[in-house]
């Protein structure tokens, strides 16, 4: 199976020594996309916010406070930096440890509000992104054992096994864990409700990205079709 | 390209032997770790029974025991560590607010009246800086940062002036540019690896040093001395 049956034409590489990026309209599309996102964040002024009351016609004005407001989007820009980074990379192991580097920014961005029930909804998805370093940098090393490599242009040679198949299991629910749930934590804290809340959409948009890079990544490590 | 893995001849059968039940026993341990934590209700003990999830991965990226799963071991710890700070800097905030106090990052009464510390800082700062720069690198740079942090302990009873630590700090930054540079210049340009290597021994020992520098400007905030 070639690369080009998922992502396109394949469009170039950038080889630095043994780290391979590969670069294909599907991916570059992705890369985009995440860094458009964290471009509007980083140029964006959401500290205040307009409301509308409810009852009346008037409106009101929610403004943040500048400090909290800026770790927010710092931290958000490093998630959507982040994101890019796991969206174009070539090699396994960094691809987890962007996945990881999003977690523990995605435990930042919700633990930035300094409210009790945020901050409990925070140490709960904190937890689960611990235990779900297990099965991410489990599977990847079991990829790594049984394969040889973790280079994706070079695990596209290698031919089906159960024990890549397996490391490929726990590599999906370790990503499911670290960033699949995020937003399930972030809206059980109901914090879209916030001022300032604009930044936690990179926390959905790094979600669905990664899910979506994850399933390439599997399609070329255990080869279906 | 066949599918066969390349062991050399030279690792044991007994080793190659090893990787299964290693596997096996992280993969239980993490169990073990998970079921602790379905029965515990306490928050703090949840958050501890956490990290033997995080062990049984490092056995696991450790089971594959070449040199690329080396390296893969020291970003793993990096993660674990890093978010196991981070959440327990959560759960101290949450109580903090859920009891209504602030503290410090650091309490520290820093009430230390030993005499080592008025008579010999200077000498074991030099030996501990001295050996740190024989060894070079990470470890050179743990020892001798250990070195300038005994010697800020010491002075902290007296007051530290506080234009040295902002100026070790910036010297820590350019210092780690160096190391940058030095991993650029492997990448890019192959053949001058040995200036490469030199750069990033010495940038990162320079910037493990001074780290004790950032330290410094801390403890200048924390407890108000001159």
């Amino acid at each position: 199976m070639d690369i080009s049956i998922l992502g396109g034409q394949m469009l170039g590489i950038i080889p630095l020594g043994d780290i391979v990026l590969y670069f294909t309209p599907f991916n570059l599309f992705m890369f985009a996309a995440a860094l458009a996102f964290t471009t509007l964040i980083a140029i964006s002024k959401t500290e205040s916010q307009v409301e509308a009351e409810f009852g009346t016609l008037k409106n009101r004005e929610v403004k943040v406070d500048k400090s909290e407001f800026k770790i927010r989007r710092f931290l958000a820009i490093v998630c959507g930096l982040a994101t890019a980074g796991a969206m174009v990379t070539g090699d396994l192991f960094d691809f987890t440890l962007f996945v990881a580097l999003i977690a523990i920014v995605n435990i930042g961005i919700v633990a930035a509000v300094k409210e009790v029930d945020v901050l409990d909804s925070a140490f709960q998805y904190g937890l689960i992104a611990m235990i779900a370093t297990l099965p991410l940098f489990g599977g990847a090393a079991i990829i790594l054992a049984s394969a040889g490599t973790i280079s994706l242009l070079q695990l596209l040679q290698i031919p089906n096994s159960t024990m890549i198949l397996y490391g490929s299991l726990l590599l999906f629910i370790g990503v499911a864990g670290e960033t699949g749930v995020a937003p399930f934590f972030a809206t059980k804290a109901e914090m879209f409700r916030t001022p300032g809340s604009p930044f936690l959409l990179i926390i959905h948009l790094s979600s669905l990205l990664v899910i979506v890079r994850t399933i390439e990544i599997l399609l070329i490590l255990n080869k279906p079709f | 390209m066949t599918a066969t893995v390349l062991v050399p001849s030279v690792v044991s059968p007994v080793v190659v032997a090893l990787y299964l039940p290693a596997i096996f026993t992280g993969i239980i341990i993490g169990l073990i770790g998970l079921f602790g934590i379905s029965y515990q209700k306490n928050d703090l003990h949840a958050l501890i029974l956490t990290d033997i999830v995080g062990i049984g991965m490092l056995i696991i990226v450790a089971a594959v025991g070449t040199d690329l799963a080396e390296s893969l071991v020291l970003p793993g710890l990096v993660v674990e560590l890093a978010e196991i700070m981070a959440i327990s800097e959560l759960l101290m905030s949450r109580e903090m607010r859920r009891l209504g106090k602030t503290a410090d990052l650091i309490p520290l009464p820093l009430n230390l009246d030993m005499e080592v510390l008025t008579t010999a800082p200077i000498f074991l700062a030099i030996i501990l800086v001295a050996y740190g720069a024989f060894l070079s690198g990470f470890t050179g740079g743990a020892v001798a940062g250990g070195g300038i942090l005994f010697y800020v302990l010491s002075r902290l009873t007296r007051g530290v002036p506080s234009n040295t630590w902002e100026g070790l700090a910036g010297v820590s930054g350019i210092a780690w540019c160096l190391w940058l540079v030095g991993f650029l210049i492997f990448f890019a340009f192959p053949p001058y690896w040995l200036l490469a290597l030199f750069l990033a021994a010495f940038g990162v020992f320079i910037k493990v040093t001074f780290k004790a520098g950032l330290v410094g400007v801390m403890g200048r905030e924390e407890f108000k001395k001159e």
